[in-house]
């Protein structure tokens, strides 16, 4: 079992990824297929008066133009799945308002072209703060009818929403959740501190930029089942929301997950009513394949954000009190928001002695605001992560001693209530307090700095199945229903291979659709590989147990003396008594076979989360001259619980800290005044290239999760949180001012320079 | 995503490549890594494409006291050229242009014809003083590239008219040349460039990428970029912009120096 | 409105039947059913769709399928040999130098470009010559390595 778990095999889909094998979403050949376009709403507000479609309706190809009221939808709400297209309001400057749907793409964006839309506009919303204020204009004023909006919100993490509303506080319509978390004497602690310190910070909206633009492919089988194909992150969660919408039977509507070129939180049950409407319409599979543009536009990025914060501390460092009010723009989402998330992760990983955390989910004429990477947690490291390095300043300590101090450690409450699982916050300091990085912090050149910042994941909770199945050549079939975003496959074939005894290159996974695949939840919120992994261990022990069974009777020895390795079932200390796994297959799988098939079925419901933690150093040199940041080194030190492959461990926590550098540099979802995209492309808006990304050092950290398979867990998210405060913290460093806002453009540090 | 419909035709030679942009909005296209991308966003709608990529206007040659660039020479092979003594700037320019898939099959011909006020040769170019040879049915005729740029994506080349060499005068004995920007992260366009060629004649800048066109600094650079007419946008104000002019003009500067003899 | 292109494609002659606006990565994927070369962007920079053209990287989807007649062209599908992966395969799959897979084709083509003019390229040269490739899974390390080893100086 050492020689699979904890060894950097290849990927399992490696070989038909570098070959283009591998059969992405938009790849697959359908007999028939239409292909949609959207029309997108040029305003950010506004009544649509009419849609005139008799001039595409015209274009050669074109077979049908579709508004709201052509798609065979069924429910009332106001969420992307009840209303794929608007229907008397637009909420957001595109917003889909039409499908022109035709025999090939290009008729399909001639026609698009021709499409015109007539808006009464409204006043747009797109101050998130002046959204706030009493008599502000409302981002929508459509009364949200419909309270069934799909549980979306903790399919990411289940985070409770503190206490109820403060009525002290009037605040506009636009407001559309506020959340208040409060323990302790808050102003009695910020007496005590001997250091306090506080900040606005702003963070922008940002696109999840998965490389893969958005794609669905939908058709109704003979036997009147609905047949989706899609890119999402949740087969399942995808089922239900185009059953509720379409008023669809479960049984009666099959999702595929197809491989994903990437998601990050993006692709959970968005665009398939647009391909799904249609289809059902025409009674023709179509597909839509965003164009990147149309992405950019019209999907779902993560929320802008801003935070005022407040910290206090002893001049031991011990963390007394913190204060925060969040404001999460969550655009025209009125289904959910972060603001549950960034409140409840506010604190970070540290004990205080009060706090009082206020969340507000406001709405404005913006993106439909969606889940990307940890949502909600980097914008609230970025704030509490720069002013605990103010704190350490004023208290002339080492921020990492600081921090260690402070980082709570098993056994300690976390925001939920719950006591803390084991947690690597302590550990993965020390990697970094220890590293030669750290040390020479202070004798670098004039323009150069090193900064550090910690932040964790909570890591997400849902149950799941598997199967795990032996095939007559003696190899294995691990079936489950996670979209593979991750590498998880790659997982789940060691888990199995270990736990059942067979070499980790006779295991295969497939990935099933919801017709016939055991159950699972999205991939997201970090929980796959810890909570299907699990499953994927228990189901592979069941199938184990039936080809001991098998084998006890073949040998006449009993299961509990034999042992399976290497596909060979063998007697304990008496390997020559043996049979193969292979061999028991083949009497098991045949007309009058002996033996039940050697399949197992496990699930899993942990309820015990497992909390991931990454700190990182960065270290930058700032041009004083021309405001550019260059990233010089990198260094990654994560909790990972149990590294099952440290190739794919060390990936995801390259992936983040890279994504985190984009964060704090370059990437910014900007609006024109009048709520326009102004960043529609990737002319305009800057995802980090291969230049501009340094080494990246990784340093894993293993804190096994009690009730991990082999003690692993999720450990996607939790590499982003700390990484743009990281880089902030190091421009700190490198030019003695802190800049409140991301991205840190080149203009907007030769403007701190300047200031 | 996908260009409005249009038709393709390949031109053989230039006469015949000058009677197929006769027709009213034909376009001719090269490398196309510049007219494609507009296509695509349906900004340009030409009624037919020419392609004129295989006809002979490719090689760059020393001779007559210049350089002789044709049009078609794509960003890789200047960028793989070892330049005559002082004209450095070229390949150091071309070696930044886009990324490796764009300098295959990007010429500097098109580049010029597209005239995107952010493009970097451009400043190159003026700095070194070049000419452009420009066919039409009518003949040729010499223009000097300062009179070629007119605005944004707009040139003095008629609809008719191919640009048949870039001529490039070799520089006094002892010059030096060299190109500096600032690049937008996203776009890889010049949010500043600067070209400057230093010789026993003086010193000469361009810049590019904050105004209407690009354009030679007359006078003394530091006082020609206060009172120039400067650009901003909402990613890089024109304050910011002026002094990140004054800084690259500087750098080039500085570099060009350094290869001089100066 | 339909012309016929003769093209090379992975050694073979083939024709397309396309438009005078058609995009070459068009007619490899829906002509050739060759859909290894993806589509990222609509701007020509994320590099998903490049081929080789005359051994030459390039995106396709800023190419015209017409502009590719008589020449030859390389897809992801015709890198590997006889069964046998091209040594830039093999060595994303052994050096992890993908995740999600989708820029990978485009990478590895854009890699073989690399390789052919500089068999031993500095991290530095390869990470230059990546700009027009766009990955936002892995953080490019992953990628920087396998073209290290694939160019033998790992």
């Amino acid at each position: 079992m050492s020689e699979i778990i904890g060894v950097a095999r290849p990927r399992v889909d490696a070989p038909d990824k570098v070959t283009g094998a591998t059969q992405f979403a938009a790849d697959g050949y359908v007999h028939g297929l239409l292909h949609a376009r959207p029309v997108l709403a040029t305003e950010a507000h506004a009544r649509i008066r009419g849609v005139e479609k008799q001039e595409a309706l015209a274009v050669p190809g074109v077979v049908a133009v579709l508004v709201a009221s052509d798609l065979p939808v069924a429910t009332a709400g106001t969420d992307r799945t009840s209303e794929p297209l608007a229907r008397e309001e637009v909420v957001f400057a595109g917003q889909p308002v039409a499908l022109v749907v035709a025999e090939t793409e290009a008729a399909a964006e001639d026609g698009a072209e021709l499409v015109v839309v007539d808006y009464e506009s409204l006043a747009a919303v797109v101050d998130v703060e002046a959204a706030m204020e009493v008599g502000a204009p409302l981002a929508r004023s459509v009364e949200e009818a419909d309270d069934e909006a799909g549980d979306l919100e903790s399919i990411h993490a289940g985070v409770d929403h503190g206490q109820e509303d403060d009525p002290g506080e009037e605040l506009s319509g636009n407001v559309l959740d506020r959340i208040t978390r409060e323990r302790g004497d808050l102003a009695a602690a910020f007496a005590s501190s001997d250091a306090v310190v506080e900040g606005t910070f702003r963070t922008p909206w940002v696109y999840q930029a998965y490389l893969e633009p958005q794609v669905c492919t939908a058709w109704l089988e003979p036997s009147g089942t609905l047949v989706v194909s899609t890119s999402t992150q949740g087969a399942f969660v995808t089922r239900r929301e185009i059953a509720r919408a379409f008023d669809l039977p479960l049984e009666r509507v099959r999702v595929i997950a197809e491989p994903l070129g990437g998601a990050f939180g993006g692709k959970f049950a968005l665009i398939e009513p647009l391909a799904v409407g249609p289809a059902l319409a025409l009674k023709r599979p179509v597909r839509l394949v965003l164009t990147r543009g149309e992405d950019f536009q019209s999907t779902n990025p993560a929320s802008a954000q801003v935070t005022h914060m407040k910290v206090g501390a002893r001049k031991d460092g011990t963390f007394t009190a913190i204060e925060a009010r969040m404001i999460v723009d969550r655009g025209s989402n009125a289904g959910w928001g972060v603001e549950g998330t960034t409140s409840a992760l506010a604190p970070g990983p540290y004990r205080w002695e009060a706090h009082d955390i206020r969340g507000y989910g406001v709405q404005t004429n913006r993106f439909t605001f969606g889940a990307y990477r940890a949502p909600g947690a980097p914008t609230a490291a970025y704030a509490l992560e720069s002013l605990l390095d103010e704190l350490a300043e004023q208290l002339d300590l080492d921020p990492i001693e600081m921090r260690l101090r402070n980082a709570f450690v098993e056994g300690d409450i976390g925001m939920g209530g719950n006591p803390f699982p084991p947690f690597g916050a302590v550990d993965v300091l020390e990697r970094l307090r220890d590293h030669p990085l750290w040390s020479k912090r202070d004798s670098l050149p004039s323009d150069e700095g090193v900064g550090m910042a910690a932040g964790f994941w909570p890591g997400g909770l849902e149950p799941a199945a598997a199967v795990c199945r032996v095939d007559s050549d003696g190899t294995m079939t691990v079936v489950t229903t996670a979209a593979d975003m991750s590498g998880v496959n790659t997982g789940f074939a060691a888990i199995a291979a270990a736990a059942f005894g067979l070499a980790p290159d006779d295991v295969r996974v497939v990935t099933a659709d919801t017709s016939f695949g055991p159950y699972s939840g999205g991939s997201g919120g970090s929980k796959v590989t810890y909570t299907v992994g699990a499953a994927v261990l228990r189901a592979a022990e069941a199938a184990r147990e039936k080809v001991l069974a098998a084998a006890a009777q073949e040998l006449e020895i009993a299961p509990d003396d034999l042992e399976v390795v290497d596909g060979v079932v063998r007697a304990k200390g008496a390997p020559d008594r043996s049979v193969t796994v292979k061999e028991i297959a083949q009497k098991a799988l045949r007309f009058g076979g002996r033996y039940e098939p050697v399949e197992g079925h496990g699930g899993s419901a942990q309820t015990s989360s497992a909390p991931s933690i990454a700190a990182h150093l960065s270290h930058v040199r700032v041009d004083r001259e021309t405001g550019e940041v260059e990233l010089l080194h990198h260094v990654i030190a994560q909790d990972v619980g149990r590294a099952l492959n440290p190739a794919l461990v060390e990936g995801q926590m390259r992936g983040g800290a890279a994504q985190g550098m984009g964060w704090a540099l370059y990437e910014e979802l900007a609006h024109d005044e009048d709520g326009r995209l102004l960043t529609g492309s990737f002319l305009d808006y800057a995802i980090p290239t291969a230049e501009r990304v340094p080494e990246i050092e990784t340093l894993i950290v293993e804190v096994p999760a009690p009730d991990g398979p082999f003690g692993a867990k999720g450990i996607g998210e939790a590499p982003v949180v700390g990484a743009p405060a990281a880089v902030a913290n190091a421009v700190a460093a490198a030019i003695g001012k802190r800049l409140y806002e991301l991205p840190m453009t080149p203009p907007r540090v030769w403007k701190a320079l300047r200031s | 995503m996908i260009a409005a419909a249009t038709r393709y035709q390949r031109a053989s030679d230039v006469d015949h490549a000058l009677e197929l942009l006769g027709e009213p909005d034909a376009k001719a296209i090269a490398g196309g890594q510049s007219l494609i991308p507009v296509m695509k966003l349906r900004i340009a709608r030409p009624s037919v494409v020419v392609d004129i990529s295989r006809l002979e206007l490719c090689g760059v040659e020393e001779r007559e006291g210049a350089l002789h660039i044709g049009p078609l020479t794509t960003w890789a092979e200047l960028a793989a050229t070892d330049p005559p003594a002082g004209l450095d700037a070229i390949p150091e320019c071309a070696r930044e242009i886009g990324d490796v898939q764009v300098r295959n099959l990007g010429t500097i011909g098109g580049s010029i014809v597209h005239a995107d006020p952010a493009s970097d040769m451009p400043a190159v170019l003026l700095a070194l003083g070049a000419s452009l040879e420009i066919r039409s049915t009518d003949g040729s005729r010499d223009v000097a590239l300062a009179d070629v740029f007119l605005g944004p994506f707009t040139t003095a080349l008629g609809g008719q008219e191919l640009v048949t060499d870039v001529v490039v005068p070799l520089p006094a004995p002892g010059s030096g040349s060299a190109y500096a920007s600032v690049e937008h992260p996203a776009s890889g366009f010049a949010l500043v460039g600067a070209a400057a060629l230093v010789g026993p004649a003086g010193e000469t800048v361009a810049l590019t990428g904050v105004a209407a066109t690009p354009f030679v600094l007359d006078g003394d650079p530091q006082n020609a970029i206060a009172a120039a007419e400067i650009f901003g946008d909402r990613f890089a104000s024109e304050e910011y912009r002026r002094d990140l002019a004054s800084v690259v003009a500087e750098r080039a500067l500085a570099s060009a120096r350094e290869r001089s003899d100066a | 409105m339909s012309d016929t292109v003769s093209v090379v494609v992975n050694g073979e002659p083939r024709s397309l039947e396309v438009e005078g606006r058609t995009l070459l990565v068009h007619a490899l994927r829906d002509g050739l059913g060759l859909t290894g070369t993806h589509i990222g962007c609509d701007t020509s920079q994320c590099g998903a769709c490049t081929v080789l053209l005359d051994g030459r990287a390039v995106k396709s989807c800023t190419v015209l399928a017409h502009q590719a007649e008589d020449r030859e062209i390389t897809t992801i599908e015709g890198l590997a040999a006889n069964g046998e992966l091209h040594p830039l395969q093999r060595a994303f799959v052994e050096h992890h130098g993908l995740q999600c897979g989708f820029c990978t084709p485009g990478v590895i083509l854009t890699a073989a470009d690399l390789l052919s003019r500089d068999a031993s390229p500095s991290d530095e040269t390869i990470r230059h010559a990546l700009r027009g490739n766009l990955c936002r899974c892995t953080g490019y390390q992953g990628i920087v390595e396998s073209i290290r080893a694939a160019g033998g100086t790992s």
